[in-house]
């Protein structure tokens, strides 16, 4: 199987490469290397889209998760419309700002439009995971799954550093462009054999193991109902809940840090850089709620059931091997593919958000175009040389520092929602929320507790406290106090500046909120889902169709009713995002803007000091002695 | 058809790229699958898979307001000729191959041309269909100082 692996990776690099080069050699200006000339395709966007959810969730991590926890888990494949929702919500906004203010990053943003230079450097360590640890996570899983099917005829190191230095030419020939293409491409067609391994398993093999004894998973969990609401249990490393991990509550949470992609950096980056229309809707709707979701509820259960059955993936693998190796091959490539997704994009949109938010505004102010282009390239051979080093040598930190990544992400979530649509929400306040929002996700995540036990003493709690995710915990404290600080210091001193943006989303594109009624159906139902499908209503969807409440009778509707419960809300939940991002005009793009607008203006330096107040005090007590 | 700029010709070549690719690999899985164990369920789902990249072309052809390239023209004749030659050498020198797989692969390579056939009917009617291939009419109507 090994020269055909080989093979297969190696036509999927070339492709990669010429895609790069051409790309490259139409770029228009140096520029261009860097932000694509905020052109790209709108299907670039909407292929990448899903790709990038699928693969920031990790499919071969997915699979065997699902493999372990059985339906349970499968409601985090119901979470990823909180990423559609999520991206509805805040990526148009975020788009026509860019295009408003005539910035590129939603660093830039979000420190112009706060005035908050906190908030730069707070978006460029959630960067900095994102590009470093979370990358090296993927690229090591590419790197083991490579050398486990071959069986180590491939070491994986060699491995991991092959497919960074193929990804890493790639990038640096195609620029933000290249890889835009190359993960747009890949996506397409992770989306297109993961529909072709469901269908494919289903026919092939003899007798589906999801259909005769569902998903086998260990004693004590339960493998086709949800464990609970929520279990007052001390955390993992601590005590376990009993029956399993992945109560309601931890399901909840979970999906809502899987909105951290959304928000994210990179994300953003691809929004911005897009050239979309409807593309912005029709990514979310139909690709991310739509097919990503889709198919990971539908087709996700089934190859668990077959990985439970086999005992584990390489034996999966191996087992496909037997029908034909090229069977085994796809799927290999599969699991890759989407580990490469995430690398490629995640690594090649740290290095230009780097490029545009360090390098040129703080490191070498005022490059011109070919330098930037040459201080890109500089950052892309550091952040991947970055990333293949600790693949290798340090997988089990990558894992440790990754799992803080979408946390801290979804804590930028009220400092989104407060570009896009509260101009209530005060710099204090985004700043409290943030330090108190990631001290809690900080000590619900195995690094810090991990630090703090090992240098002061034992905290009585472990990871995911209540079977609370780190998200949730930092969420929760996070808004309370930013609603808190943000209502005394609404009006503050940038109150100006912040009002400025929002007058020009009116009059550039007003929210079209339709009736009182609408609107209040709209977000109700929304919230209703949200309850019913993740939240703790989802515990209704264990025996709902298998043990009818008014029938008093037991049927047996063929397939555990958790997974038809969690198809019935993937359909509402697809109507919602629908509804949202179509009819709400929430992510359709009308026309491009017309006029822009200055957030921070030029100062005068006739009427501005000329040093800052703080020196300028210091000196006076000097000078006055 | 007006002409497409530089970015947008390269974008519709990239998704090009993208679409074939990802019809490509699954192809490849169902015809290796389909010529051992399978049969020829899995042949013809392998010409499906062709088939529905081919469908994905031309809706990227639509969307961008275009039609097929010379270069991708000559390219899937060029495949699809070889395949065909590779074909009929495969069943005259193998009788297993040709006991196994001449219906199925017969009746994939006849149902691919007849879409084929039947894309340039729909797109360009029956009269441009056929001069877009009329080699003969193309010489007779240069002019004897033209070079090839």
């Amino acid at each position: 199987m090994t020269p055909l692996l080989v093979s297969v990776l190696g036509i999927v690099a070339v492709l990669g490469l010429y895609l790069a080069t051409i790309s490259g050699r139409h770029t228009q200006q140096p520029g261009d290397f860097v932000d694509a000339g905020l052109a790209l395709p709108p299907w670039v966007t909407i292929f990448a889209g899903a790709g990038i959810t699928l693969a920031s969730l990790s499919l071969p991590d997915h699979l065997l998760l699902l493999a372990t926890f059985g339906l349970q888990y499968n409601q985090v494949a119901v979470g990823l419309i909180c990423i559609a929702l999520c991206a509805a919500i805040t990526q148009k906004r975020v788009w026509l700002a860019a295009r408003l203010t005539s910035l590129r990053t939603l660093g830039d943003l979000l420190g112009d439009y706060f005035g908050s230079t906190t908030l730069r450097i707070y978006l460029l360590l959630v960067l900095f995971l994102f590009s470093i640890p979370f990358a090296a996570m993927c690229l090591s899983q590419a790197g083991a799954l490579v050398s486990a099917a071959t069986a180590n005829d491939v070491p994986s190191g060699l491995a991991i550093w092959s497919i960074a230095f193929v990804l890493f030419l790639c990038s640096v020939i195609g620029g933000w462009r290249g890889i835009a293409y190359l993960v747009a491409a890949q996506s397409l067609l992770v989306l297109a054999l993961m529909v072709f391994f469901g269908g494919f398993t289903g026919i092939t093999l003899d007798k589906l193991a999801f259909a005769v004894n569902g998903i086998g998973t260990a004693s004590g969990v339960l493998p086709d109902k949800i464990p609970g609401v929520i279990q007052f249990s001390a955390g993992i490393g601590k005590e376990l809940p009993a029956g399993g991990l992945w109560t309601t509550f931890a399901g909840l949470t979970f999906a809502l840090s899987l909105g951290g992609i959304a928000i994210s950096p990179g994300f953003s980056f691809l929004g911005v850089t897009s050239a979309p229309r409807r593309g912005l809707a029709f990514g979310q709707v139909w690709m991310i709620a739509g097919l990503a979701a889709g198919t990971l509820i539908l087709i996700g259960p089934v190859l668990a059931a077959e990985i439970a059955a086999s005992g584990s993936l390489t034996a999966f693998t191996t087992r496909l091997a037997t029908l034909d190796p090229m069977v085994a091959v796809g799927f290999t490539l599969l699991l890759v593919a989407s580990s490469q997704i995430a690398v490629a994009f995640f690594a090649g949109s740290g290095a230009s958000v780097c490029t545009i938010e360090l390098t040129s505004r703080y490191i070498i102010p005022g490059m011109d175009q070919r330098s930037t282009r040459f201080a890109a390239r500089v950052t892309l051979a550091l952040v991947y040389g970055a990333v293949a080093a600790v693949a290798s040598f340090a997988p089990l930190g990558a894992t440790i520092f990754s799992s803080l990544t979408l946390s801290l992400s979804m804590q930028l979530l009220p400092a989104v929602l407060g570009l896009c649509w509260m101009r209530w929400i005060s710099r204090s306040g985004v700043l409290a929320g943030l330090i108190v929002g990631s001290l809690c996700v900080v000590f619900t995540e195995s690094f810090g507790l991990v630090l703090f036990e090992r240098l002061f003493v034992d905290l009585p709690w472990g990871r995911w406290p209540l079977s609370v995710h780190s998200a949730g915990w930092g969420l929760a404290t996070n808004f309370t106090a930013c609603l808190l600080v943000s209502l005394f210091t609404r009006s503050g001193a940038e109150r100006d500046r912040r009002d400025r943006l929002h007058d020009a989303f009116e009059e550039s594109q007003p929210a079209r909120n339709g009736s009182q009624a609408a609107t209040t159906a709209k977000w109700a139902l929304t919230l209703l889902w949200a309850f019913f499908a993740l939240g703790p209503g989802a515990i209704l969807g264990n025996t709902f169709f298998s043990e009818p409440i008014f029938a008093g009778t037991v049927v047996a509707p063929g397939v555990p009713s958790l997974l038809i419960w969690q198809v019935l809300f993937w359909f509402v939940g697809v109507f919602i995002v629908w509804w949202l991002a179509y009819q709400g005009r929430l992510s359709v793009i009308d026309e491009r803007p017309s006029h822009g607008i200055v957030l921070v203006p030029e100062v005068n330096p006739l009427l501005e000091p000329v040093s800052t107040p703080w020196i300028a005090r210091l000196l006076d007590r000097v000078t006055g002695r | 058809m007006t002409p497409l700029g530089k970015n947008e010709a390269l974008d519709r070549h990239a998704l090009v790229m993208a679409c074939w690719l990802a019809a490509a690999m699954p192809a490849a899985i169902l015809f290796e699958y389909g010529f051992g164990r399978g049969g020829t369920p899995y042949i013809l789902a392998g010409f499906a898979a062709i088939l529905a990249g081919f469908v994905a072309h031309v809706i990227v052809n639509v969307v961008y307001g275009t039609g097929f390239s010379p270069r991708e023209l000559g390219l899937g004749l060029v495949i699809y000729g070889l395949a065909l030659v590779l074909f009929v050498v495969l069943s005259l020198v193998s009788a297993s191959f040709a006991a196994h797989n001449f219906l199925p692969l017969s009746i994939g390579f006849i149902t691919t041309g007849a879409v084929v056939v039947f894309y340039l009917i729909t797109r360009y009617g029956a009269r441009q269909a056929f001069a877009a291939f009329d080699v003969i009419r193309d010489f007779r109507s240069r002019s004897p100082g033209d070079h090839i």
